[in-house]
């Protein structure tokens, strides 16, 4: 417990993380689940980044400016997604995943 | 010490909040454990002393990401959906893709555990400022073209047929 923070603390942490939400994309049915699950992916990534930034270049900042980035690439993602969502949801009743057939014949 | 403590807690409410996102029955309590899964992770990056970062953490999904989801989650939930199951049946198959997965992420996490800060963290929104307006103004304007085309996605998809 008194041993000093290193990056490999973060690592776990993130990794962890990152592993709950590949769970969560592959086991959940609901697509909102689905997509939730995606958003604590992409901050285990974050995490892993910032760290980066604070243990191997401390002098710059581009971890931080790399993890903003992917931050708003994240928004937009799930913005597109809960909206497709609505759209699909319209045609057929359904958060589903599995009964999520339109394109099939 | 108290650099260990804040660590320590903040990782575990971060994990267990997770956990409660992925394995939740009910989603309207789920999307509520995403966004304090997520204000944990942004009280992570303040203890690595990426000060902006977490003020746009906070601004960006606790306060946007999560109460969208919150509101479509709301739209769409039935009363119906409480009584049904919310894994599928290849669970097992997911926790081996998981199994394999951490293998490989704790042996590369190992390869750093004697990487220690060995300078006190500064602010960083000034040099994050001058980054995105000299070195890297062409994927600053790119990512808002991104945003603009994720907004007028957004608009086209939702609207109704008889609004066109």
């Amino acid at each position: 417990m008194n041993a000093p923070l290193t990056l490999t603390h973060y690592m776990v942490v993130a990794g962890l993380l990152f592993l709950i939400g590949i769970f969560g994309a592959l086991t959940r049915r609901n697509i909102i689940g689905i997509l939730m699950s995606i958003e604590l992916m992409f901050n285990a990534a974050n995490i892993n980044l910032a760290a980066f930034d604070r243990f191997l270049h401390p002098e710059g900042v581009t971890g931080q400016t790399l993890a903003l980035f992917v931050m708003t690439v994240a928004a937009a993602e799930i913005v597109v997604g809960l909206a497709l969502l609505l759209a699909i949801y319209r045609g057929t009743d359904t958060v589903y995943a599995e009964d999520f057939n339109l394109l099939k014949g | 010490m108290i650099d260990q403590i804040v660590f320590y807690s903040l990782s575990a409410l971060v994990l267990a909040s997770a956990l409660a996102v992925v394995l939740h029955r009910n989603t309207v309590h789920s999307s509520l454990f995403l966004g304090l899964s997520l204000a944990g992770v942004a009280g992570l990056y303040a203890s690595l002393g990426a000060d902006f970062l977490f003020g746009a953490q906070i601004m960006v999904y606790v306060s946007g990401i999560a109460v969208l989801v919150m509101f479509v989650v709301m739209l769409l939930g039935r009363a119906s959906d409480l009584h049904l199951r919310q894994v599928n049946e290849r669970w097992m198959a997911a926790l081996l893709v998981c199994g394999v997965a951490a293998v490989g992420l704790f042996k590369i996490a190992r390869l750093y555990s004697a990487n220690v800060a060995t300078v006190a963290a500064k602010p960083g929104t000034h040099d994050i400022g001058r980054l995105f307006m000299g070195e890297w103004i062409l994927p600053f304007e790119l990512i808002s073209l991104v945003l603009l085309a994720a907004l007028l996605g957004a608009v086209f998809f939702t609207r109704t047929e008889n609004a066109r």
